[in-house]
């Protein structure tokens, strides 16, 4: 039946209408925004609202009226009888059972919902294609028989395509949890992959950026937990939402190549050793014959209107003059050297001062730089883009970048994004003629505001990847999966293009900017104060804005 | 309207209807009467000049209130039509009469009772059978019930009240009107107060206070039984009169005294006064004002006074006076109810008791609206 909280109220300021109603509870009832509630309406049917906004008032008629009431201004006044008052609720009308959207009748009686209802009520019940995306807490101010924790579950053809594809996650460092969010949808795909719940012929690869830290560098390896207890209510969750318990599986880690002295990653020695025993760990590098044509990366965050730039890596790259020829990359150093020099031979259309700043630019990355190194042949190596053209189904890699400077960063992501992006466009022919790309390939990278912010040239060949992958990696099997802290800060034709947003914590001056202009007020404050493990989350096949939470990871986090 | 002129043989005019609350300044309609004889001293103690009761309030102020019940009636009159019986004109007069009781627990107002009546007042002419007037009225008002129109609102007149008139008097018709609906509603609230004493719910810790005077007219009272049994139930009633004629403040001497009453300071009362009146038969009341907010926040210099007024029931009482202590007890707890107050919502807040306002708010809130009302007829 659900239990009675309240009246509809319908007044001549603040009517009912086809999308929201008002109704009037007892001012000690605690119910949240987010909280589904039932109406009965016409012809036996239900609507279902989420409630908005929560206000309480008296008959005091202003603010002078209670200083009155206080002895006119005496602290310490007590007053016999307490002033009438109510809270009045503010609730968007989100369905009806027989799509009557007349508005709601006064004094109609209004009732918590249970969670059937709730589910149906949101569009979870029935949902095609499942993937978990976190759960539900309703009514959590009430009694504990009155509270409701339901799974909530998205439609995958929304969330990795066909239909609709990209994520994006904000939300302020930290308070946030983007990773651990991220890293939880990722596993909820993988777990259904690998119990081969989502259709046969969807075939899922994973491409992680490790951006910062440690973070993704044992995604494999089991959670210690602080205490046994919250080991317990982790897993607790986890049977509840019906996810395994075990962390990635089938996972592979690129580390920046580096000398023997100094790693170019944060992870520690023994760890990457241990990791390498096990053959799961390569370190990556970049040969001069085959990664000359990704220079253009590198020249992702120069602003180039002269095109002077671009020239010379064509130069480059066609192999013109003497560049034709080189095998490693003092030698190509020393052949760009040589053009800084006053009167020296070359294209007469490219100045010389143009190959000094080229030179500049890219000593300051190359030059004595372990990555830029010739292969040997031990099975320690790798060139990332041979390691992607393999990926099979199933596989997680995780390339780290945390430690490179940020040039180096875009480098390594751009010539990762471009592998995969030619690997779908079928622009490789394998060697194993039994070889299949799978059919999706879904991307992770934290900090998207390095490579597509609102200010990032428009020549940049990283933004151009990310665009062409938003805009057609629907088609191709390409997902990105992106997060930074605001997100009114990355390119709008990257946020336009992801058909699921989620909505972590965030601070006031985000959320003052246009793009959260269509979230209702309440909501806007709320994300002010979401608590670590809490989302908003948007997806087409919810008929509203969601309040979800996640559990803690499963994997090894480092402290 | 037409069923109604049609079953009294009268011509009905179809007039402008309009609301008599509304129209023009309101008339000062004062909460008190007139014709009082003013007695004697009306409290065991006597007191010589105003009691500050500042000290009291404070005392009380932690302990349960003494009031738990408020009572308010109140009434809405619109003037309906004109009919003519015999070649004059008279009104006729149709009123809403709600008379609503609170409860008060744990400082939360809570409703009790309310009884609404809806009623006409028709020229005693209209009468067919002058020897039967009531008997005709009342089938009247089972004929004037059958209308559709008011079935299908679930809408049902309660009486139908004759007022009598004479030839060659100043007092407008409509006056007269109003006047039996007013007494239906001070009917009412006797009621009201009855059912109270008959349910026990009235005692020396759980006082009422009404809004207005108690000053009744008993004249329906035939005996004495029944005259006790009247007395009886205002054993623990204390009436607060909002507004009062400062031209009938007079002292237990009978000059006047309303320029003490209008210096008294904040939290003192004056002292009791004891007087009957030709009027309410030869029941005995004790009246005193007290001032309960201060002088200088008020605009007019009976603001902020209430007039309160006790029934004296016990055979003591009547001979010496009310009791100074109850006297005391009563005016520290008014004063104490002085917060919260409804400035900004009731021009009338600085001799507003909020439980009263509050009982009179739900009591307006239960009328049907005035369109509704009209176009009932």
């Amino acid at each position: 039946m659900g239990k009675i909280i309240g009246k509809v109220i319908a007044t001549e300021k603040n009517p009912s209408t086809i999308d929201e109603f008002y109704f009037w509870t007892n001012p000690k009832l605690i119910i949240n925004p987010f909280d589904v509630i039932k109406v009965d309406h016409v012809n036996n049917s239900v609507s279902y609202g989420i409630i908005e906004e929560i206000s309480h008032i008296t008959d005091t008629a202003n603010f002078l009226t209670d200083y009155i009431s206080n002895d006119f201004g005496q602290v310490d006044a007590v007053e016999n009888t307490y002033r009438i008052g109510m809270n009045y609720v503010k609730a968007k009308i989100i369905g009806n059972t027989v799509n009557i959207y007349i508005p709601l009748l006064n004094n109609e009686k209004v009732k918590l919902a249970s969670a059937q209802e709730i589910s149906a009520a949101l569009g979870l019940a029935n949902m095609k294609n499942p993937v978990l995306c976190g759960y539900l807490e309703m009514y959590n101010g009430s009694d504990e028989e009155d509270r409701i924790t339901l799974p909530v579950n998205m439609d995958s053809r929304f969330l990795i395509g066909p239909e609709g594809a990209h994520l994006n996650i904000s939300g302020i460092s930290g308070l946030a949890a983007k990773t651990s969010y991220s890293m939880f949808l990722l596993k909820s795909i993988q777990d259904k992959c690998l119990n081969k719940e989502i259709e046969s012929d969807d075939d899922i690869a994973f491409v992680l950026f490790n951006v910062k830290g440690k973070d993704l560098l044992a995604i494999d390896e089991a959670n210690g937990f602080d205490s046994e207890e919250e080991k317990q209510e982790t897993y607790k969750l986890y049977d509840m939402l019906g996810m395994s318990k075990k962390p990635f599986q089938n996972v592979k880690y690129y580390y920046p190549f580096s000398g023997k002295d100094v790693l170019n990653t944060y992870l520690d020695k023994q760890s990457l050793e241990d990791q390498q025993k096990l053959k799961k760990a390569l370190l990556y590098k970049y040969e001069y014959e085959d990664d000359k044509d990704n220079l253009d990366l590198m020249f992702a965050s120069l602003d180039d209107p002269t095109q002077s730039m671009d020239s010379i890596i064509n130069y480059i790259i066609s192999g013109q003059g003497s560049f034709g020829g080189l095998t490693n990359w003092d030698d190509f150093l020393d052949e760009v050297n040589k053009r800084c020099k006053a009167g020296a031979q070359g294209d007469k259309e490219i100045t010389v001062a143009s190959w000094r700043k080229f030179y500049r630019i890219i000593k300051k990355s190359i030059y004595r730089n372990p990555i830029f190194g010739t292969m040997h042949d031990n099975n320690n190596e790798i060139r990332i883009n041979d390691a992607l053209k393999k990926i099979k189904k199933n596989e997680v890699h995780v390339i780290d970048i945390a430690k490179l400077n940020e040039d180096m960063q875009g480098f390594v992501f751009g010539d990762a994004v471009r592998t995969i992006y030619d690997l779908q466009l079928g622009q490789y022919n394998s060697d194993d003629e039994n070889y299949t790309p799978p059919s999706k390939i879904v991307i992770f990278i934290d900090e998207l505001n390095k490579y597509a912010s609102t200010d990032a040239p428009k020549s940049s060949p990283i933004l151009r990847q990310i665009l062409d992958i938003a805009e057609r990696g629907r088609s191709l099997g390409i997902i990105l999966f992106s997060a930074e802290q605001f997100k009114s800060a990355i390119h709008n034709r990257v946020t336009g293009n992801c058909s699921t947003h989620a909505y972590g914590r965030t601070n006031a001056i985000e959320i003052a900017k246009k793009d959260y202009s269509f979230i209702p007020p309440v909501y806007k404050t709320m994300m002010t104060r979401l608590k670590q493990g809490e989302y908003i989350i948007q997806n087409p096949v919810f008929r509203s804005l969601l309040n979800i939470k996640f559990p803690k990871p499963v994997y090894k986090q480092f402290k | 309207m037409e069923k109604i002129a049609q079953e009294t043989k009268g011509k009905s005019f179809r007039t402008f209807k309009y609301s008599f609350d509304g129209i023009g300044v309101p008339s000062f309609d004062y909460d008190d009467h007139k014709d009082i004889t003013w007695e004697q001293i009306g409290e065991s103690v006597t007191q010589k000049k105003a009691v500050d009761l500042t000290e009291e309030a404070k005392q009380i102020a932690q302990i349960q209130p003494l009031f738990s019940y408020f009572l308010d009636g109140s009434r809405r009159v619109f003037k309906v039509d004109d009919i003519a019986y015999k070649n004059q004109v008279f009104p006729v007069v149709a009123g809403q009469i709600g008379i609503g009781c609170c409860s008060r627990i744990d400082k939360n107002m809570r409703q009790l009772k309310f009884n609404r009546r809806l009623a006409i007042a028709l020229p005693k002419i209209a009468s067919q059978d002058d020897w039967n007037t009531k008997q005709f009225f009342n089938s009247l008002l089972k004929k004037v019930n059958t209308d559709e129109g008011l079935r299908k609102r679930s809408i049902e007149f309660t009486d139908i009240l004759p007022y009598s008139y004479k030839k060659d008097e100043d007092e407008k018709l409509e006056n007269k009107a109003i006047a039996v609906i007013q007494d239906l509603m001070i009917e009412k609230e006797k009621e009201m107060v009855a059912y109270l004493a008959s349910q026990n719910l009235l005692s020396q810790d759980k006082y009422l206070l009404k809004d207005g005077s108690l000053e009744y007219r008993v004249i329906d009272m035939k005996n004495a039984r029944e005259l006790r049994s009247f007395k009886n139930n205002y054993r623990w009633v204390v009436g607060a009169s909002k507004s009062f004629n400062p031209e009938n403040c007079k002292d237990h001497t009978g000059k006047n005294n309303s320029n003490l009453i209008a210096d008294l300071k904040s939290f003192h009362r004056t002292p009791v006064s004891m007087y009957s009146s030709p009027r309410i038969g030869n029941m005995k009341f004790a009246v005193w004002y007290v001032r309960i907010r201060n002088k200088k926040h008020t605009n007019n210099a009976f603001d902020g006074i209430l007039k309160l007024e006790k029934i004296l029931v016990l055979d003591d009482e009547i001979e010496n006076g009310i009791d100074t202590e109850e006297v005391n007890l009563i005016t520290a707890n008014i004063i104490n109810e002085r917060n919260p107050v409804c400035y900004g919502a009731d021009f009338r807040w600085a001799n507003h008791l909020y439980p009263v306002y509050v009982t009179e708010t739900y009591v307006k809130s239960q009328y049907i609206s005035n369109t509704l009302f009209l176009n009932l007829f």
